[in-house]
């Protein structure tokens, strides 16, 4: 069964067209890397599939449902590249906040809030306010609210941006976590070695277009390492 | 958790956003003084004084006072209501924070209308305070009766609504400066032709048009306390000003619901 869908999807903003006629199927627990350039096309896909934006052309398919729809968001956790958060409600406020919208209730809403707290590292920090954190520390909590549900589904956009080599490492195992759970999870992601290690299959997007998906295996040349059949893949 | 209560959890977090902010103090200390100046004006309950050479009975004053407070205060209300919600949801937008919840199974239009209501929570209040506490002055002082405070109050809520979701409707496309502006703006423009309109003075062109089809908000409030001054009266239909006004806070919520279902929101701008 098909988690994610990306069907012929064209998108211009304005007179620059951002992806041009790109197919993507995402199957339900399998885990896929977005690589590809800056400008290639990565953001504007996850926000298609959040419902951010509209296709120009093409359709778009989020557990068979119209990102329009908001049940096509259940069971979903999402870490934006740039993450913002509200800076005057409390790490413990914040979480709760999205463990309510995440359909949790009651018991089971401390239960989970206490559970990713744990999982991120960051329980001593529950009452502290969100403007008062570190990048890192910050990156964490945005990982908190995503894997809150626990998901289904996880887009993940630049996943590890601002975490320090502890952070990064930790990351990994929470995307590993949650893929030996059954979670389909997206990332994009300019880190290759991070993608190479957290996904069985890639897709590179180069202006807008898909140049290459697959299996890691069916991607990378033998004797090639994953940066090379980026780079090839990208100035050809 | 169905819809309508994600809606409540939307709708609590945007009403404790809003008191987080420190407007608020201000608004707090701004409506004090407002009602320390009332508490002044209003004073005199009793008496008689010569204007002009002739004898006015301090009661008849009581209720141009109070009716004049009622619509000066109820419009810093309305304008109140459009100065927070020209950031409400357009600062979500900007800081990229609305994309979490927009994330999540959240409704745009739920969203949109959750902000709409932290807003008028804390213009319902203030209005609420200001205008109550207005009321209970002349009612206490003066012998003023409290049904036209009630109706005036009404209207006061419902132009809060039509301002508020209209300027929050034009924050999702003007930077905030220019929100702003035009909630001064065009609320003085409405309330200067109200006012004419209600004087008996025939309006024409752009005024006029502003009078009969604009959101009647100076009109509203001054019909709801006009029973304060009875030697007055005014040129304007109280039910087809209450529907107008009516149609235009009804008008304004609808628009943005809409417009914030259609808009394009880029999490990385």
């Amino acid at each position: 069964m098909i988690a994610l869908e990306l069907s012929g999807v064209t998108k211009r903003y304005g007179a620059r067209t951002a992806l041009d006629g790109v197919d993507l199927a995402i199957p339900r627990g399998s885990s896929l890397g977005l690589l590809g350039p800056n400008g290639a096309g990565k953001t504007t896909a996850l926000k298609l599939l959040l419902g951010f934006v509209r296709p120009t052309a093409g359709e778009v398919r989020v557990g068979g449902l119209d990102p329009s729809e908001p049940a096509s968001r259940e069971g979903l956790g999402y870490l934006p590249e740039r993450l913002s958060l509200p800076g005057r409600m409390t790490v413990g406020g914040f979480l709760r906040l999205h463990a309510k919208l995440a359909r949790l209730t009651g018991s089971e809403r401390e239960r989970e809030v206490g559970a990713v707290l744990e999982l991120t590292g960051i329980a001593d920090r529950e009452r502290d306010r969100l403007a008062g954190l570190s990048k890192g520390l910050r990156q964490r909590v945005g990982f908190a609210q995503a894997l809150l549900g626990p998901p289904e589904t996880l887009l993940l956009d630049e996943p590890t941006s601002g975490l320090d080599p502890i952070g990064v490492r930790d990351a990994r195992d929470w995307i590993r976590g949650a893929r030996e759970r059954g979670c389909t999870v997206l990332v994009s992601s300019h880190i290759l070695s991070e993608v190479e290690k957290t996904c069985d299959r890639v897709a590179i997007l180069h202006e807008g277009r898909v140049v290459a998906s697959g299996a890691l295996h069916d991607v990378v040349a033998p004797g090639e390492s994953l940066e090379d059949a980026f780079v090839r893949l990208v100035r050809r | 958790m169905n819809g309508p209560g994600r809606f409540g959890v939307l709708a609590a977090e945007a009403v404790q956003d809003a008191v987080r902010r420190r407007i608020v103090a201000v608004i707090a200390v701004v409506s004090l003084l407002s009602l320390l100046l009332v508490d002044s004006c209003t004073s005199c309950g009793s008496g008689s004084v010569t204007i002009n050479g002739r004898a006015a009975d301090l009661s008849s004053i009581a209720g141009w006072t109070g009716a004049l407070s009622f619509v000066v205060l109820g419009l810093w209300g309305v304008v109140l209501a459009g100065v927070l919600a020209s950031e409400h949801l357009a600062q979500t937008l900007a800081d990229g924070s609305a994309t979490l919840c927009l994330a999540r199974p959240v409704g745009r239009g739920s969203f949109a209308l959750a902000r709409l209501v932290g807003v008028l929570a804390i213009a319902l209040g203030t209005g609420a305070l200001l205008l109550g506490g207005t009321a209970s002055l002349v009612h206490a002082r003066s012998g003023l009766a409290l049904a036209p405070a009630a109706s005036a109050g009404l209207a006061c809520a419902l132009g809060m609504v039509a301002v508020g979701s209209l300027a929050m409707l034009a924050s999702l496309y003007l930077a905030r400066t220019a929100t702003v502006l035009l909630v001064f703006a065009l609320t003085g423009v409405i309330a200067t032709a109200n006012a004419f309109s209600l004087a008996g003075r025939e309006l024409a062109g752009f005024l006029g048009a502003v009078d009969r089809f604009g959101p009647p908000l100076a009109s509203a409030l001054a019909l709801g306390v006009s029973d304060w001054i009875p030697q007055l009266t005014l040129r304007a239909d109280p039910l087809e000003v209450s529907l107008r006004l009516l149609g235009w806070a009804v008008a304004g919520v609808a628009l943005l619901w809409v417009a914030f279902r259609r808009l394009e929101i880029s999490p990385d701008s």
